[in-house]
């Protein structure tokens, strides 16, 4: 059995007097998608900030195939391919797509000027490519003239055009419409048989359910479940995320396990 | 539920296939123009909507206005007069619009300088002392190097105490106003000996209908559209002034980028001290000869759409805005407009501008 593509151990948060995770730990193996599920509140966007090198953890160790990483920041997880699409999308409203989807990382020539018709081309196929979106007329356009979701949609393809190993998703479909999250689901389906695992952090139970191999669930900052889809139920995820510890037992107590 | 869906329709958690629906949506990348009309075409429509090709329009409806009463009346309104040309508009809108690319470049990256007018009285003085004592090219050297100081101290005290640039360099305008009379006491520092032919040639030769600070605005402009809008460094000034946890989050250094920023902006305006202080052989210390030149270099970039949010401007409309300013001022000198009608006007233009530019933010396709 090889080793895990990311391996948390104890991560551990706090922001002054709170404690937002407490003493988490989890695999993500190669190839998989996990989902992270749990309510508002329960430490998920906090665990992908720290995943994601955005925030570090109060306490807490990282192994990358086997590896320690000593201290996961940005330039460490673009070293190793991790990219991330946060739920605050994270774009620059004043910007068009192609400079939103090449900020930080502009095809340049060797002045460093950029190469504005090869990116706007690039933009247009990672649009088509990865999610239907409706309505947007050019790769030229501003991030501020567009809808919610298609602003979310931009974002997406950003961080699957620039992804190599791990793509975590932090809410992605909140601002989808229904066909455009169909795509992406299906997407994170692909993404699996090209050897590339993903995190979805969601608290659409059916989203995570339809595409996740595992289900972790996160509750006032602890991880309360971890469990392989073929061990659980729709049911069950749900009473974890509603009822946290003690709705996982009654669940089991109903069903007579 | 109906009766009628298909009964082979699998269970509800399964994902449904891409259908067909979902392949036949309209493909961006088919939609590429391929000619150069195509492109041209495109970008003038995502060029609308961002400032600038309005405030030309309305410079080119001033313009076109000016040049038929000069016409008409070339005694009555002497605006093609060769010494108004080169005498008031191309000594003045450049040093303006240069001061306005600055303050612009600075705005867009999300910061303000209210210390850029006693700066530029520090730089000149520094630039008058070193030319008299070392010779021109030392001089040059010196003038830009002060500003560049200057606005580092300036950018180190906002980007790192994060103090709101309003404040800390409301404050530093004060003390770089002292500072040029610690440096040079209270008498002006004049332009003497140094001031030779090569001096004049480079900083403020007539050259008939135009002068030397005019080919400076081109070359400056130029160099600054291709950094602001073609380079990468400039592409970061966007995101950082636009979105400064966004930028952070895809790896740019906002700190960084702000302290680069300054210090361009302190390059641009102590090489403005420089056309300024040869133009007037002589610098008054104190501050109080430039002080006015704050808040108009900050009027030129927002008359132009920079937006004071950070995050939005261009380089050409900065120089049109800096260029409707100059005229603004030039036509009511020339209609024998009284002194104070100037700023009056120039007043009603910065806030209508500013106001359109509200209006703009957001609406811009």
């Amino acid at each position: 059995m090889s080793s895990p593509l990311l391996s948390v151990k104890g991560v551990t948060k706090k922001y002054g007097p709170n404690t937002v995770l407490n003493d988490v730990s989890f695999d993500i193996g190669k190839s998989e998608v996990v989902g992270l599920l749990g309510d508002n509140g329960a430490g998920k966007s906090t665990l992908v900030k720290i995943m994601s090198g955005v925030v570090d953890a109060t306490q807490g160790e990282f192994f990358w195939d086997g590896k320690k990483i000593e201290g996961i920041n940005r330039e460490k997880t673009e070293e190793l391919g991790v990219e991330t699409i946060f739920q605050d999308s994270a774009l620059v409203p004043q910007m068009s797509i192609t400079r939103n989807i090449f900020m930080g990382r502009e095809i340049t020539n060797k002045l460093g000027l950029m190469k504005i018709k090869a990116m706007d081309a690039i933009t247009a196929q990672v649009l088509d490519s990865v999610v239907t979106i409706e309505g947007i007329k050019s790769p030229k356009q501003l991030v501020a003239s567009l809808s919610g979701g298609q602003a979310q949609a931009v974002a997406i393809a950003r961080a699957v055009h620039f992804k190599r190993s791990l793509l975590i998703l932090d809410e992605p479909t909140s601002a989808l419409a229904v066909r455009a999250t169909e795509a992406l689901l299906d997407y994170l389906r692909q993404l699996k048989g090209e050897g590339v695992s993903s995190v979805l952090v969601t608290h659409n139970l059916h989203h995570a359910y339809q595409v996740c191999d595992r289900h972790i669930v996160m509750n006032h900052g602890r991880k309360i479940l971890d469990v392989r889809k073929e061990d659980t139920t729709v049911e069950e995820l749900t009473a974890a995320v509603v009822g946290g510890a003690e709705g996982i037992r009654r669940y089991r107590e109903s069903r007579g396990l | 539920m109906s009766n009628n869906q298909p009964a082979n329709k699998g269970p509800v958690l399964s994902a449904p296939q891409a259908t067909e629906a979902i392949t036949q949506v309209r493909r961006l990348s088919d939609k590429q123009p391929t000619t150069f009309i195509g492109r041209f075409k495109e970008n003038l429509q995502f060029v609308r909507g961002r400032g600038s090709l309005e405030i030309s329009i309305v410079l080119a409806v001033l313009l076109i206005g000016y040049i038929t009463a000069s016409l008409i009346s070339p005694a009555g309104f002497a605006f093609l007069n060769p010494n108004n040309l080169s005498g008031v508009i191309s000594q003045s809108i450049p040093v303006l619009a240069i001061l306005g690319l600055a303050a612009g470049i600075l705005m867009i990256a999300g910061e303000f300088d209210l210390s850029l007018g006693p700066a530029i009285t520090f730089n000149a003085i520094v630039f008058i002392k070193v030319s008299e004592s070392a010779g021109l090219w030392a001089g040059i050297l010196a003038g830009i190097a002060s500003g560049v100081f200057i606005a580092l101290v300036n950018g180190s005290i906002v980007v790192f105490t994060k103090i709101p640039s309003f404040i800390a360099t409301l404050g530093m305008s004060f003390f770089w106003a002292g500072a040029s009379i610690f440096v040079n006491g209270t008498t002006p520092a004049i332009l003497t000996t140094s001031r030779d032919a090569t001096m004049v040639f480079l900083f403020a030769q007539d050259f008939g209908s135009f002068r030397s600070q005019l080919v400076w605005l081109v070359i400056i402009g130029t160099i600054a559209y291709f950094f602001l809008h073609r380079h990468k460094l400039g592409n970061h000034m966007f995101a950082v002034g636009g979105n400064e946890s966004a930028a952070e989050a895809i790896s740019i250094n906002p700190k960084k980028i702000k302290l680069i920023a300054f210090a361009i902006f302190g390059g641009l305006v102590g090489f403005a001290s420089i056309l300024i202080a040869v133009r007037t052989s002589s610098m008054q210390p104190g501050g109080s000869a430039t002080q006015d030149f704050t808040l108009f270099a900050i009027a030129a970039a927002v008359v132009g759409g920079t937006s004071l949010n950070g995050g939005r401007g261009s380089v050409i409309g900065i120089i049109v805005g800096a260029a409707l300013i100059e005229l603004i001022r030039n036509g009511l000198l020339l209609g024998r407009a009284p002194g104070f009608y100037i700023t009056l006007f120039v007043g009603i233009t910065i806030v209508i501008a500013s106001i359109f530019n509200k209006l703009m933010e957001g609406k811009a396709r």
